[in-house]
């Protein structure tokens, strides 16, 4: 994985990033980041490729559920602060839809209006799609897809190349428990009553 | 940055009147696995597309055999004419199960709702030849012009070319599609005989390849062509594979080669034939490797087999390496290819290394580990503040 330009961005995003490090990395070039052998910066690497792995898994693993006709919303618990980062993505992914998610304490609502993300921080998510359900005069739950998902899921494993080693390296239960997925059955396990 | 009441984005969503539903799906779940099932062995490793914007490429899920799914891979249908005898759907086969077809808008409801949901990145469509395979494809062309055109489908695209395409339903499918994709199967035209007795290696395969690297701009078919082989279903060695493999690179011009190691189906006329090793598959990668992205000669290649030109069970870059590296390297001085041929130092920790060391000297194994590169392989071939490791690891065969 290359360092990316905008790496600061990522770093601010890190868990345990504080202002002074920050800081510090405003003063360091992509290019130099990605070659350094100084301790520091091998640590600033370090934190970007966590930030830069946990957007890619979220990317990756988190499903959406439509609510009404104009709402996709999913559950998102993700270690880093990512959340708008991930919100936008879907935004940009379904346009003149919003996108809400989030679980029991935060929420974000993305939604891209003519190639414009409006953005919204919530409370808990059962209030702000409570917000939404109440805006939109609807509580009618979109169909879910995850039983075709699961049919299709199931048809492409091959049993003689059986690796479950490989498959857990790739969906590390942390990223999937912070995309409301769960390992056993990779099915998406969230439901409104979740939130 | 824009913040907003959430009334105001309700409202706005509102008038633009989207509908997040998409058109409805009912489909029966046996047709929806047997249909999967069909491309079980089709690999798709990457649905990375170099169009503007670029599409990433994302693995929404892995299955418990640690390959990516990441787009609804799936046959148009399982009825086919053809008599390969390797493959489940053929006409040869003597425990064929139940045919099922989609329509075209089936198909485009299961991939508009499973994408919207984020399940997968996009639609992979193969399909048996049908009673007629003109139509068939003209029904697969008819899927992605829907999702395109009336969808304004932005999600990833692969097609399979049936073996009896014209060239205007090929030119077709690359105005809509990210990749397409035609497959070899054998490795040679004689390989193909053994394999299929419908499927004429030249005219079917070859022609169809030419086809599309010649109708190719920049305009179309922004991730290119590929193409796949089943090793070892006709006794054929990893070096006519190799040999083919270059070819396809240098006169197709394909994007990649995907291996798929052949095991045995009941009721085909291949059912007794030896199921190859996953290795053996592993192996054909890393030649592959080597050869796309390391961009090492041919000729540096052709030390990885062995006197029956296969390739054994070991990484082929520690073979080459034991033939060709005669001296330790030393990674503050050696150019960019000798550092390459290195176990355990990749492309990207090579060109590291050269921009580390144009600004310090680069002493310690730690530095080099800290750059990417895996010491344990690489150290018995480097020389570091002028010693070297030297072990019997390397000796050994």
């Amino acid at each position: 994985m290359r360092i990316p330009d905008d790496f600061l961005h990522y770093l601010s995003a890190h868990e345990d990033c504080s202002e002074r490090l920050l800081f510090r990395a405003k003063d360091i070039s992509a290019e130099e980041l990605d070659v350094s052998i100084d301790a520091e910066a091998k640590r600033i690497r370090k934190m970007v490729r966590q930030v830069q792995t946990e957007v890619h898994r979220m990317e990756a693993f988190v499903r959406l559920r439509p609510l009404g006709p104009c709402v996709l919303y999913g559950y998102l618990k993700p270690r880093h602060r990512i959340g708008e980062i991930i919100c936008d993505f879907f935004a940009r992914r379904n346009p003149q839809t919003i996108v809400v998610l989030g679980n029991g304490h935060e929420s974000w609502i993305s939604f891209n209006y003519g190639g414009e993300i409006l953005r919204k921080r919530g409370a808990k998510m059962a209030e702000t799609l409570e917000q939404l359900k109440s805006s939109f005069n609807c509580s009618e739950e979109g169909r879910d897809v995850k039983d075709i998902w699961q049919a299709y899921y199931d048809s492409q494993y091959s049993p003689c190349h059986k690796s479950a080693k490989s498959s857990h390296k790739r969906m590390p239960r942390r990223d999937q428990k912070a995309a409301g997925l769960r390992m056993v059955q990779n099915k998406s396990i969230v439901t409104l009553d979740d939130f | 940055m824009p913040m907003v009441t959430l009334e105001k984005i309700a409202r706005l969503a509102q008038e633009s009147r989207f509908d997040s539903l998409g058109p409805a799906v009912d489909v029966d779940p046996e047709k929806l696995s047997s249909l999967g099932e069909g491309t079980r062995y089709d690999v798709c490793a990457s649905t990375h597309s170099p169009r503007n914007p670029n599409l990433p490429g994302i693995c929404h899920s892995f299955s418990h055999d640690g390959r990516c799914v990441s787009l609804f891979k799936t046959l148009y249908t399982n009825y086919c004419s053809h008599q390969c005898n390797y493959c489940t759907n053929a006409a040869n086969c003597s425990r064929r199960t139940a045919t099922f077809s989609y329509t075209p808008q089936e198909l485009v409801g299961i991939t508009l709702s499973m994408y919207r949901a984020n399940y997968i990145e996009g639609l992979f469509l193969s399909s048996g030849s049908g009673r007629n395979e003109d139509h068939i494809m003209e029904r697969m062309l008819e899927t992605a012009r829907m999702l395109r055109q009336k969808h304004e489908f932005q999600g990833y695209i692969h097609l399979k070319v049936l073996p009896g395409a014209s060239r205007s339903h090929i030119q077709e499918a690359m105005e809509l599609a990210d990749r397409v994709s035609i497959n070899l199967e054998a490795a040679s035209a004689s390989h193909m005989s053994e394999m299929s007795s419908t499927k004429n290696y030249e005219s079917d395969i070859l022609q169809r390849q030419r086809y599309i690297r010649d109708l190719a701009t920049s305009e179309n078919l922004p991730a290119g062509q590929t193409t796949q082989l089943v090793v070892g279903a006709s006794n054929e060695c990893d070096e006519e594979i190799f040999k083919r493999v270059l070819y396809e690179y240098k006169e197709i011009g394909v994007r990649r080669v995907y291996y798929s190691a052949f095991s045995p189906q009941d009721g085909t006329p291949f059912q007794n034939n030896v199921p190859q090793p996953k290795w053996r598959e592993v192996r054909l990668y890393q030649m592959d490797w080597l050869f796309r992205v390391y961009h090492l000669h041919p000729q540096e290649i052709w030390h990885a087999f062995d006197e029956n030109g296969l390739l054994p069970n070991a990484d082929p870059k520690m073979t080459i390496a034991r033939e060709l590296v005669d001296l330790p390297v030393d990674p503050n001085t050696a150019p960019y290819r000798e550092l390459l041929m290195v176990p355990g130092i990749g492309p990207r920790s090579a060109k590291r290394i050269i921009a580390l060391r144009k600004r310090q000297a680069i002493s310690r194994k730690a530095d080099l580990a800290s750059l990417g590169v895996r010491i344990k392989r690489a150290a018995p071939f480097l020389k570091i503040g002028g010693w070297r490791d030297a072990t019997l690891q390397m000796w050994s065969a």
